[in-house]
């Protein structure tokens, strides 16, 4: 499945800040949308659509730190690029804890918000490929019988056959079955893929 | 470091809460005698002499904290924080700073920073965030 295209969304109640950047990006060839409010954002997100976020921290009604934090409980993945007109340290490390991309703050150069967009951009990309692994891998995962579940466990714990047939009080010709099964549910061409694939989940 | 119990009456719990320790370190001796003040009366506070001989340090406390007192406007922190999360993962590292650089507060959170502390400002927010580590 190819992901959409990444829009950036800007939300900020200020319309001239909203407008200017959504100029700039634009300019620079980044599709953008733009929420005056955190309700009217969220009521709208779909955390499908793969992009980045340009925050204000202050915003009447609901604060772009307190956005932030619903975000989170929702789950969503989407990088956060916190803009503050009056930013302080304390301010930028609770934004920076709760996971936030970046903080940066007004007045800043046009290129120093576009090269954090960039690089949120390529983030949010990184993410959505890991996690559509994991979902795959999971799928997989879903597929298989509980025996072969436990045969998966002590294979890639590095166990030899004959030990997994001990430790499961099963003829070796039986765990011989159940790991081929395994490997080809898994679509796993090696024991060292399958490793790999039950750490990429584990993660 | 508290090697194995002789007597063999300490339970191990014991033994890892003993090991919580805080380290203090600063490329400004000022500000780590600032820190210092601040958190006396916590016990198990170490203070080596360098960031280098820290920086071994924090690769033998398994628990607790790092604090670095400096002064980000001098030199940018980050390789130093980058290095001290190589060698420690899990231990939280506090950043104190008398800058009020909202700029190099984040970089400093991006480069594995847990806290970036102000001092004067925050004595109280700095010994919150120690006492909780020290849990």
């Amino acid at each position: 499945m190819k992901d959409l295209p990444s829009t950036v969304f800007v939300v900020d109640d200020d319309d001239a800040v909203r407008n200017s950047l959504k100029l700039l990006l634009k300019s620079a060839g980044i599709a953008a949308e733009s929420a005056a409010s955190a309700q009217e954002f969220l009521s709208t997100y779909d955390s499908s659509q793969p992009g980045c976020l340009v925050l204000d921290v202050r915003m009447p009604g609901m604060s772009g730190l307190e956005m932030q934090h619903e975000l989170n409980v929702r789950g969503a993945i989407i990088p956060v690029i916190f803009i503050s007109g009056h930013g302080d340290i304390p301010m930028a490390v609770e934004a920076m804890q709760h996971g936030a991309f970046d903080f940066l703050q007004k007045p800043f150069r046009d290129q120093d918000l576009l090269d954090r967009v960039q690089r949120a951009l390529a983030r949010d990309a990184e993410n959505r490929t890991r996690l559509r692994l994991t979902d795959r891998i999971r799928e997989r995962l879903s597929t298989l019988s509980p025996r072969e579940r436990e045969v998966l466990q002590l294979v890639t714990q590095g166990k030899a056959n004959k030990m997994v047939a001990g430790d499961l009080g099963v003829s070796q010709r039986t765990v011989e079955i159940h790991r081929a099964h395994v490997m080809q549910k898994m679509e796993a061409g090696s024991l060292a893929e399958l490793v790999r694939m039950m750490m990429t989940v584990a993660q | 470091m508290v090697g194995p119990s002789q007597n063999g009456r300490d339970a191990p719990a014991d033994d890892a809460a003993r090991e919580r320790t805080i380290i203090v370190a600063g490329r400004s001796s000022l500000r780590t005698r600032e820190v210092l003040n601040a958190l006396a009366g916590f016990r198990n506070v170490i203070w080596p002499t360098s960031l280098e001989s820290t920086l071994a340090e924090t690769g033998a406390v398994t628990a607790g904290c790092l604090v670095i007192a400096d002064d980000l406007r001098e030199e940018p922190i980050d390789d130093l924080l980058v290095e001290a999360r190589e060698l420690q993962r899990n231990l939280p590292i506090f950043v104190i700073t008398d800058s009020d650089d909202v700029a190099e507060a984040v970089s400093a959170m991006r480069h594995g920073a847990t806290a970036v502390i102000e001092l004067p400002r925050s004595y109280s927010t700095l010994r919150d965030e120690v006492s909780r580590a020290m849990q």
